[in-house]
């Protein structure tokens, strides 16, 4: 990343390899889809904590 | 009495739920949310008796709701394109007047819709949790650079910060992310004033943590986990995925029982997970709470913590019961013996895609 005008968390996140990603996705799918974090081989989304199907505001 | 569950049959805490608690004979049925689809579609008879209908499911006296996981609201895509706004609306409406509305039905909701919109919001977590005597670090939310150059410039502090959601950012046609964690910043490192106005963020004094805990409240009961992090980072979540987190069964000092509790009936949830940072001296600091956060993945951390078996003996125990969850927990089967399931397909797989992810963007 080497634009100057990101917001702040994109400068302090946590870069993965397509080679972590897959080895968190790939072979330990059951642990991951009910992961407390994160990326999900099908969904390849936050599969987290946080929930936004509060439906706006 | 039955479950009615607000989230996609799917959903990788609602099957193996789902199926657990089938399997003990107990009846659950699912709505994943108001949609134009026939299982989408929901019903709200108000009159001598009011009746309403989710997918076909009626909603009865007695029944459990639990609120896991909805979809967003989803209007029929035929609808003409100069009424789209409009139908929009209505369905974003007519949701919210079902999800209010089933807290003051004769059903337990697990939790009320109005409790888990105040709770996710992380200002008033904190205050409350302060208020009800849990220990919370010094935090500013801001988007006012004079603000958070003060606030990192305090005499002696070392400071995080974090978002307000999740976020991952993928490269186009790469496989490679970025994800959001917290992360310790310093005044020296802060970008110029035009960049700390682009996103508002959370600016909070370090704790020095010895280790961090999952707290799962259920009712009146609690239960904590060490959670360990063999590459000592300070977000442990990402660290988890790659298996270098241990999670251990732990004592919830009495004072940190008696403030969640507390705040649990002021908030009016009576389901969360929470996380804590436990410093050198032992002390327990209230990070958040996650009303519909994930807790399952705990017992393939640690198979002795049966939260699985846990929560179906909570949904099936009258609301506001005090007996222990463990007594009944034995009526029903595990986590493990259902992802031996899913390993040899005998039970359908979980995580479907999205097509529109609200915490995913590409970048190039």
């Amino acid at each position: 990343m080497d634009q100057d005008n990101r917001v702040l968390s994109r400068k302090g996140a946590r870069e993965l390899t397509a080679q972590e990603v897959e080895s968190v996705t790939g072979a330990l799918i059951i642990r991951h889809t009910l992961s407390p974090c994160f990326i999900d081989k099908h969904q390849q989304l936050l599969n987290g904590d946080q929930n936004i199907g509060e439906c706006g505001g | 009495m039955k479950l009615i569950v607000l989230a996609p049959e799917d959903d990788n805490h609602t099957a193996p739920i789902k199926w657990a608690l089938e399997k003990a004979g107990h009846r659950v049925v699912c709505w994943a949310g108001l949609s134009w689809t026939k299982e989408g579609q929901a019903s709200l008879l108000m009159d001598k008796d009011d009746t309403l209908v989710l997918g076909g499911h009626s909603v009865d006296p007695g029944d459990v709701v639990w609120v896991r996981r909805p979809e967003l609201p989803l209007p029929n895509p035929n609808t003409s394109e100069a009424d789209k706004k409009f139908a929009s609306m209505e369905y974003r409406s007519f949701y919210h007047s079902i999800a209010y509305l089933l807290e003051t039905l004769p059903v337990w909701c697990i939790n009320r819709y109005s409790a888990a919109r105040v709770i996710i919001q992380k200002a008033v977590q904190l205050r409350l949790a302060r208020q009800c005597g849990l220990k919370t670090p010094a935090t500013l939310m801001s988007n006012t650079p004079a603000a958070v150059r003060d606030f990192l410039a305090r005499q002696g502090s070392r400071n995080i910060c974090k978002g307000f959601t999740p976020h991952v950012w993928q490269k186009e046609g790469q496989r490679s992310v970025a994800i959001t964690e917290t992360f310790e910043i310093a005044s020296e490192q802060l970008p110029t004033d035009e960049i700390l106005t682009y996103a508002p963020a959370i600016y909070q004094e370090m704790v020095r943590k010895e280790f961090d805990v999952r707290m799962v409240l259920m009712g009146e009961k609690i239960y904590s986990y060490a959670l360990t992090n063999t590459k000592k980072a300070l977000d442990w979540r990402q660290d988890a995925g790659f298996g270098h987190v241990k999670a251990d069964i732990i004592d919830t000092p009495p004072e940190v029982a008696k403030g969640v509790l507390a705040f649990a009936r002021q908030s009016g949830i009576c389901f969360g997970s929470l996380d804590f940072g436990v410093d050198a001296q032992g002390q327990w600091w209230f990070l958040e709470i996650n009303e519909q956060g994930q807790f399952l993945w705990i017992d393939q951390f640690n198979r002795s913590a049966r939260l699985l078996e846990k929560f179906c003996a909570f949904v099936t125990a009258p609301e506001g019961s005090t007996a222990p969850l463990e007594a009944r927990e034995n009526l029903f089967p595990s986590l493990e013996e259902y992802e031996d399931l899913l390993k040899r397909e005998q039970v359908p797989p979980t995580a479907r895609g999205r097509a529109d992810d609200p915490f995913l963007s590409m970048e190039a």
